[in-house]
C-alpha cells in the first residue's frame, strides 16, 4: 500500500508542489494589491466598493483551483493509460478496486491539502484587512470554485481511464458543461443556498472513476 | 449518469429557449392628468403605437402633450407646456419637488444583503455628505469597525448600543435599510428591524445617536424596506408588509399608510412608482400581467386602475412544446432572485410522459437490435421513463454494457 502511494507521489509531486506554490503566490499578489489599494484609495472606499458595488478582490483565484486539479489529475492518470499501464497495477496482489481507490484517495487528499493550505493563507490575510462578515461572504463565494477543482479531478480520472475514445469525448463534453455549474458569475455570497448541494454532488462524483475502471477491467477495446 | 442528467436538464432547455424564446411586449402605461385617462405606449409589429384606453391613436408630439408632467422639458423646448393644469399653476420648482421615481425588482429583496453599513453624520453643517471612516453592524450589540484598521471603536459602539437598548431594541438586527451613499440630498439614517419585528429609526446627529421606535400594529410584519430620497420629503421609505401590501412611512410623524393597491407580490412582481404634482402611478408587473393604479398625490386615494394580461411564456406554443419535451427544466439563476440555486420548473400536463415513453421505446428497440438482455437494462429504461430525453442521453453516454 505504501509503495502504491509512493508511486502516485512520484507522479504528481512536482505538479502538486508547483500548484501549491503558485496558489500561495497568487494569494500573496492579491493582498499586495489590496494593501496598495488601501493606501491609495483609503480603506473606507475600498470596503464600500466591496459591500455596495459588488467588487470581488479575490476574483483572480476563480480558475486557480480548477487549473491545479486538472494538472494533477492528468499527471496522475495519464501515465496509466500509456500502453495501458494500469493493467500492471491491476496485476498486483491487491484487489483492483482497492488499488484504484487508494490512487484516487491519494490524489484527492493531495489536492485537498493544497487547497486547504491556499485557503488558510487567503482566509488569514482576509481577516487582517476585512470584517468577519466580508470574509464570510468571500468564503461562500470561493467555495464552489474549489469544488469545481475537485469535480474536475474526479472527471479527469473518469475520462482518462475510459478506454474507448467515443465515450471519452462524451464524458469530456458532459464534464466540461457540468463544471460550469460551479463557476457561473454570481454576486458575492450568491452561491449560499446551493453550496451544500454542490458539496454533496461533488462527494458523490468522487467514486465516478470506478465506472471506467470497471469497464476497463472487463477487457474492452 | 447523474452528472449527465443534471447537465442535460440545464443545457438542453437553455439551448431551446435561446433558439425559440420571444420577448413579451409589455406596454408602458402612464396616467394623463390633462385627459384623466391612461396613455399606453406599445410596440405593435415593430412600430411604436401610442393610444389611450378608448383606442385613440396619437403622434409622438400629441402623446407628450398628454403627459406634460413626464415630458416637461420637451414641452418647454417645444413651447407647448401649459401654464396651468386643473387650475394649478405650473411652477417649475413645485413640479420638480413633486416628481419622484421608484423602481423595485424582486432580485433586490432575494439577494445577499450587506451586513455592514456606513452611518453618515446627518447634521455636519457641510454642504455635502462625507463617507465616514467606519462601518457598523448590529449583532449582539451595535459595533463600529474602522475600515482602515479593521478595529472596533469601543466607545462609539457602546454609546450607540446603549441608545438602542434603552429604546427596547432586541439584538441582533433582522434587517437594516437605508441609502448608503453620499449621493443624496441629506442623510436620514437607517430603518432597522430587530429580532422582535420592531422597527427603529437610527441616525447620527452631531456624533450622538438618535433612535426612534416606530409604532407598528401588533401583527404587522415587514418583509422589505426600500428607503427613498424624494425632494418633497413626504415619506422616508416604501415598506412591503407580510400581507404583500405597499406602505409608506411618513416623514417626521412616522405614520404607516397603506397604499390602496392589491395584487403585489414582492417575490414575483416588479414595481414602478412615478409621482408628480397630481398623482402617483403605481405599476405592478408580474409574469403575465400589468396593473397600473393611480393614486391621488395628496391623500393617496385611488383614482383609476388599468389592467392588462397576456399568456405566460409557459402557456404559449413554445412553452407547451418545451413542457412536452422536457419533464423538468433546471436553471441556476432566476429572474426574481440574485441567488444561484437549483431552480426546478416541473412541466405541467402529461405530454412529457408520452414523450418519455417514446424515448423508452426507442431505447428498447436499440437493445433488441443489439440482442442485449432487456432484464439487465430495466434500471436504464426506468430512468428514461422518468427523465425522458435527459435519461436517454445519459444511458447512451454511460453505457451499462460489456463488450464481449
Amino acid at each position: 500500500m505504501i509503495r502504491i502511494i509512493y508511486k502516485e507521489w512520484l507522479k504528481i509531486r512536482w505538479f502538486l508542489i508547483g500548484f501549491t506554490a503558485l496558489g500561495i503566490l497568487s494569494i500573496g499578489y492579491i493582498f499586495l494589491k489590496v494593501q496598495h489599494d488601501f493606501t491609495f484609495y483609503e480603506g473606507k472606499n475600498y470596503w464600500y466598493s466591496i459591500l455596495f458595488q459588488g467588487y470581488q478582490y479575490f476574483s483572480y483565484v476563480k480558475f486557480l483551483p480548477l487549473a491545479g486539479a486538472i494538472a494533477i489529475g492528468i499527471a496522475q492518470y495519464f501515465p496509466e493509460t500509456i500502453n495501458k499501464r494500469i493493467k500492471l497495477t491491476f496485476h498486483l496482489p491487491v484487489k483492483e478496486n482497492k488499488v484504484l481507490l487508494m490512487m484516487h484517495a491519494f490524489g484527492t487528499a493531495s489536492i485537498l491539502a493544497a487547497y486547504v493550505l491556499i485557503f488558510i493563507v487567503f482566509f488569514g490575510f482576509s481577516k487582517v484587512f476585512f470584517a468577519a462578515e466580508m470574509v464570510n461572504d468571500a468564503v461562500i463565494t470561493v467555495f464552489p470554485w474549489f469544488l469545481a477543482g475537485l469535480t474536475a479531478y474526479f472527471m479527469i480520472a473518469l475520462i482518462v481511464l475510459e478506454p474507448i475514445w467515443k465515450y471519452r469525448a462524451f464524458y469530456f463534453v458532459t464534464g466540461a458543461f457540468f463544471i460550469t455549474i460551479y463557476l457561473k458569475s454570481a454576486v458575492t455570497a450568491g452561491y449560499a443556498p446551493v453550496n451544500l448541494t454542490l458539496f454533496v454532488l461533488t462527494a458523490a462524483l468522487s467514486i465516478a472513476l470506478i465506472f471506467s475502471a470497471y469497464r476497463f477491467r472487463k477487457g474492452e477495446m | 449518469m447523474l452528472v449527465t442528467i443534471i447537465t442535460c436538464t440545464i443545457i438542453l432547455p437553455s439551448v431551446y429557449w435561446m433558439a425559440f424564446d420571444k420577448p413579451i411586449n409589455v406596454p408602458f402605461v402612464m396616467y394623463s392628468c390633462t385627459d384623466d385617462d391612461f396613455m399606453i405606449t406599445q410596440s405593435v409589429d415593430g412600430e411604436v403605437e401610442r393610444t389611450d384606453t378608448r383606442g385613440n391613436k396619437y403622434t409622438r408630439e400629441e402623446y407628450e402633450q398628454k403627459l406634460p408632467l413626464l415630458y416637461t422639458r420637451q414641452l418647454l423646448i417645444s413651447e407647448t407646456m401649459p401654464d396651468t393644469i386643473k387650475g394649478v399653476a405650473m411652477d417649475m420648482h413645485e413640479l420638480s419637488k413633486a416628481k419622484s421615481s421608484f423602481r423595485y425588482k424582486p432580485d433586490e429583496k432575494n439577494a445577499p444583503q450587506p451586513k455592514l453599513y456606513p452611518l453618515f453624520e446627518s447634521e455636519s453643517g457641510r454642504a455635502n455628505l462625507e463617507m465616514p471612516d467606519d462601518y457598523f453592524r448590529i449583532i449582539w450589540r451595535m459595533e463600529f469597525i474602522h475600515a482602515g484598521t479593521n478595529k472596533i471603536d469601543e466607545q462609539k459602539s457602546q454609546r450607540f448600543s446603549a441608545a438602542l437598548f434603552k429604546k427596547g431594541f432586541v439584538f441582533p438586527a433582522k434587517s437594516i435599510s437605508g441609502l448608503p451613499t453620499t449621493r443624496k440630498s441629506c442623510d436620514e439614517g437607517y430603518f432597522i428591524v430587530d429580532s422582535s419585528e420592531q422597527l427603529f429609526h437610527l441616525k447620527m446627529i452631531q456624533g450622538a445617536p438618535y433612535v426612534f421606535k416606530v409604532d407598528l400594529h401588533e401583527d404587522f410584519k415587514i418583509q422589505y424596506i426600500s428607503c427613498v430620497d424624494n425632494k418633497d420629503k413626504k415619506f422616508y421609505a416604501y415598506l412591503f408588509g407580510s400581507d404583500n401590501g405597499i406602505y409608506i412611512l411618513t416623514q417626521d410623524e412616522y405614520e404607516l399608510i397603506k397604499l390602496p393597491v392589491d395584487g403585489f407580490d414582492p417575490d414575483n412582481c416588479d414595481l414602478r412608482i412615478f409621482g408628480d404634482l397630481f398623482h402617483y402611478d403605481v405599476a405592478i408587473q408580474g409574469e403575465d400581467r400589468l396593473q397600473v393604479d393611480v393614486l391621488n398625490y395628496a391623500d393617496y386615494t385611488k383614482v383609476d386602475t388599468y389592467k392588462k394580461s397576456w399568456l405566460k411564456r409557459s402557456d404559449g406554443p413554445t412553452g407547451k412544446i418545451a413542457a412536452a419535451i422536457f419533464p423538468v427544466q433546471l436553471t441556476l439563476s432566476q429572474k426574481n432572485s440574485s441567488y444561484n440555486n437549483f431552480y426546478f420548473v416541473f412541466s405541467s400536463g402529461f405530454w412529457w410522459l408520452v414523450v418519455n415513453l417514446v424515448f423508452a421505446g426507442i431505447y428498447f428497440f436499440i437493445l433488441a437490435r443489439r440482442r442485449d438482455g432487456i432484464s439487465k437494462h430495466i434500471f436504464d429504461l426506468a430512468i428514461i421513463g422518468l427523465t425522458g430525453i435527459f435519461g436517454f442521453i445519459a444511458v447512451n453516454f454511460f453505457q451499462n454494457k460489456f463488450f464481449k
